[in-house]
């Protein structure tokens, strides 16, 4: 809290020259209220879950709307399985589409094709959704010989075209900020265009990847309107666990399709938001992992560099 | 030999850009099967007689409100992040909440706007509700977008109206701001497109399925595109024409608005030589 105080105080002082920092302080603090506020309200309404739960509330296996009975275990799982089959899929292409677009990829095209996947990224889940659902899962069903095709498998792989493009995206901007100069030394010693890619840009920009693959975990463990529309939405965990033939019941679509319905104030309610706060912390640890090794990394490149 | 290799590699590592590009290909493919249902009349009739009209214009209404709300914020934290703080740990705080607010699911952001500005508040389901909530989501887009805007302009130019007697504000607002215009522009452009289309954000605060006539009030709620096509697939399993000509018309306008994006980043990219 110590810097905030001195914060405060130099803010005081320069007012008088220039009053419009306070405003400006306040825009900028305004991220860190918003955050707050989010986990504080989240905390607060779901605390009865929680409280009359305990523990069962995160490893409970049954979640019954009727017998007033919630138990997280197989929506957190149906999450964590669509998410990881999502991840197998899209962080090899992701991860090489980027080394393509920023190493081989002549100048001319890279805009153009960067600018595409841009336009990929920017679709919204609605339409991934529903196309998932009209034109995937009956190729799907009919592919597996399965009477729906609305299971894991579909959620996965559009969830991977959802999350290809953050990847590339990402990594892409790690990749490319590799130094030159370690480029030029690989080349000047002899090295193919390969190996320099395989010895120096993978090794330097490692980290980096991971960071962009967790930042595509995040993304994806958060996608709601897509994923509900083609996973089945049965509160199960498969059986065996790796079926990815199984309908599962993420988070997301839990809440998206129960809160319409929850009295304000019930157990069910708060419940919802038990699952949103487990979303949230989630995605807040993911976020500041990925954050702390993208800092640790551009200290160890700014070190070297000097 | 080697050379051969080398070239089998990289055409391998070709083929996943490939994938995506045909992904957007089948996308516009099965969309554009559709394309009969789209005629002008469905965008200006009202949806009481089998039009969408209220829907594209609510959603217009959501963006341009959740825009007007978070650019000033946006804009500002940022000038506040890039001129005024001093890089300690404060700025860090502010970086860290600013990346973890990016990454909040957009379903969450939703159950808050519901807790907060619909029931605390005092909002309920209505168009300011949704603003709000659709606010939290591009406030971190904008704010990064303009922090780097800012970045690029030489410090020379403010160094300049500064050496002329300038205030620190002053040279800021007067010749920073508007160098670095179009680069804020574009970031809201591409914060627009991300929430244009979205759906578990505005579930719960500010839609409704039919209103009689456009909201007079923010405090009315509102149809949306996104919201629509949602309800009327997984609620009401319809697959009717209408239902593909709102998936259009939704596609449509969040590939214009990214595309507008881009186009204006490449074209001041060229024009503006500092911003190399």
């Amino acid at each position: 809290m110590k810097p905030i105080m001195r914060k405060l105080i130099f803010i005081h002082k320069s007012l008088r020259e220039e009053p419009i920092i306070l405003i400006l302080f306040l825009c900028a603090s305004s991220s860190i209220i918003f955050i707050s506020l989010m986990f504080g309200f989240l905390t607060m309404e779901g605390a009865q879950a929680f409280f009359t739960f305990g523990i069962n509330f995160l490893i409970g296996r049954t979640w019954e709307t009727n017998a007033n009975l919630y138990g997280a275990l197989p929506l957190i799982y149906g999450s964590l399985m669509v998410v990881s089959g999502a991840l197998v899929i899209a962080v090899p292409l992701g991860v090489a589409a980027a080394i393509f677009i920023v190493e081989v990829l002549p100048f001319t095209f890279r805009d153009l094709v960067k600018s595409l996947i841009e336009l990929l990224a920017s679709i919204p889940s609605i339409i991934y959704g529903f196309i998932g659902l009209v034109f995937l899962a009956p190729q799907i069903a009919s592919f597996f010989r399965i009477p729906s095709g609305t299971v894991a498998l579909t959620a996965s792989i559009l969830l991977a075209m959802m999350s290809i493009p953050t990847i590339i995206g990402v990594s892409g901007e790690i990749i490319s900020s590799v130094p030159k100069e370690y480029r030029e030394a690989a080349l000047a010693l002899g090295a193919t265009k390969l190996q320099t890619i395989k010895t120096v840009v993978i090794p330097v920009s490692k980290s980096g990847i991971l960071a962009s693959i967790m930042l595509g975990f995040g993304r994806a463990i958060g996608e709601t309107v897509a994923v509900l529309m083609v996973a089945g939405n049965i509160a199960i965990i498969p059986e065996p666990p790796w079926n990815f033939l199984s309908p599962v019941y993420p988070i997301t679509a839990v809440i998206a399709m129960q809160m319409g319905e929850a009295a304000v104030g019930s157990l069910e309610y708060s419940a919802l938001f038990g699952l949103g706060l487990i979303l949230f912390t989630i995605t807040f640890i993911v976020n500041t992992l990925a954050d702390v090794i993208v800092r640790r990394e551009s200290k160890f490149k700014g070190g070297v560099k000097r | 030999m080697n050379h051969l290799k080398e070239k089998i590699f990289f055409a391998i590592l070709g083929i996943p850009v490939l994938i995506c590009l045909a992904a957007i290909l089948w996308i516009i493919l099965i969309l554009s099967t559709g394309i009969s249902t789209l005629r002008w009349e469905l965008l200006t009739t009202s949806v009481l007689q089998g039009g969408i009209f209220e829907m594209v214009i609510g959603t217009l209404y959501l963006l341009i409100g959740a825009v007007g709300v978070a650019t000033p914020i946006g804009v500002l934290a940022a000038i506040y992040l890039v001129e005024y703080s001093s890089k300690g740990r404060f700025a860090r705080i502010i970086d860290q909440a600013l990346n973890n607010m990016a990454g909040v699911p957009s379903i969450v952001v939703g159950l808050f706007g519901y807790t907060f500005f619909s029931r605390l508040l005092g909002l309920g389901i209505s168009m300011a509700a949704g603003w709000l909530t659709l606010m939290l989501m591009i406030l971190p887009i904008i704010v990064r977008g303009t922090e780097e805007a800012l970045k690029m302009i030489p410090s020379s130019f403010k160094e300049a109206a500064l050496a002329l007697g300038a205030s620190r504000w002053r040279a800021i607002h007067s010749v920073v701001l508007p160098a670095a215009a179009p680069g804020i522009i574009t970031n809201i452009l591409l914060g627009m497109a991300r929430v244009a289309g979205e759906t578990a954000a505005i579930l719960f605060t500010s839609c409704v399925l039919v209103t009689r006539g456009l909201p007079k009030s923010p405090l009315e709620p509102v149809m949306a595109l996104a919201f629509n096509l949602f309800v009327k697939i997984t609620v009401l399993g319809e697959s009717s024409e209408r239902v593909f000509g709102i998936a259009i018309v939704l596609f449509l306008i969040v590939v214009s608005i990214a595309a507008a994006a881009i186009v204006l980043r490449i074209y001041y990219r060229r024009k503006q030589p500092w911003l190399r």
